[in-house]
């Protein structure tokens, strides 16, 4: 074999090598992580209107590529975790810290069904 | 327990600086893609292709290494949250695309650093690969930093 194969070869081991890494999420959080930041459902709102309302319409009334978030019984893990590790076609870490936490109790609060 | 913290750490240091991971990401591979034209154009003034910049001489050959060693740096960040952190996904079209393109980048890249230094190897082989990984590096853009620039937010 001559050396015009090595760079397709070691390409080859290295997209593999990727692909593998990628399949492994050796660093994916299993668990919301970090210190516990109490949320603010007010700043919440402003925090969900700039940076969720295009997907999940405003105040999470649906109409965009994102599901209804109001009156859908979502607890603090499921949001926190959705937010942290994204779902579908919603990215991970659009927000964190305690931004995170205050659109955590944004949709907490409008999810509920007695809202 | 370490591992366990790595995401949790990583968001952490990111936000210091950026609003979220997401959008440390959108911006490095905004760089990377910039210094990636840089790259393109420099080399084609190596190539003869193109006549605006001053000479052909080392100045444009430096310019063109170090353009390409800072997108490969600026690629890195974006590299260990995309692969480590959220690994391959492929809920929708945008994001298979990105994952497939992703995976790729750095193979191509590696390949591409092979053929630099391979001077048996065809005249086109270069200037394929290095099209290549920059065509890569603009798929990957549009398929995060635009749509997170016009669909999500455009700021840090």
């Amino acid at each position: 074999m001559g050396r015009g194969w090595r760079p397709i070869l070691v390409g080859g081991a290295v997209v593999i090598g990727t692909f593998a890494l990628a399949k492994a999420q050796i660093f994916e959080p299993s668990a919301p992580a970090g210190p516990t930041v109490v949320g603010d459902v007010d700043r919440g709102e402003t925090v969900f209107a700039e940076n969720c309302s295009v997907c999940h319409g405003a105040g999470g009334t649906g109409g965009g590529v994102g599901p209804t978030l109001v009156e859908a019984g979502l607890d603090e893990a499921a949001v926190t975790s959705a937010v942290q590790q994204g779902r579908g076609v919603m990215p991970a870490g659009i927000v964190s810290g305690q931004e995170q936490a205050d659109v955590v109790a944004y949709v907490v609060s409008v999810s509920s069904p007695s809202q | 327990m370490l591992i366990a913290d790595v995401a949790g750490r990583y968001t952490d240091l990111v936000t210091t600086v950026f609003s979220s991971t997401i959008a440390m990401k959108a911006w490095f591979a905004t760089a990377a893609l910039a210094l990636a034209f840089v790259q393109v154009t420099t080399a084609a003034r190596i190539y003869g292709r193109l006549h605006f910049l001053p000479e052909r001489g080392p100045a444009v050959a430096r310019l063109h290494r170090w353009s390409g060693r800072i997108a490969f740096l600026c690629t890195l960040p974006v590299f260990f949250h995309c692969v480590t952190i959220l690994g391959f996904q492929t809920p929708d079209t945008r994001v298979a695309i990105h994952a497939v393109a992703g995976t790729f980048l750095y193979g191509v890249f590696a390949a591409k650093v092979l053929i630099v230094r391979d001077h048996s190897l065809p005249a086109w082989a270069l200037p394929t690969a290095g099209l290549t990984l920059a065509s890569m590096l603009g798929v990957l853009w549009l398929t995060s930093s635009l749509w997170y620039f016009t669909t999500v937010r455009f700021g840090f």
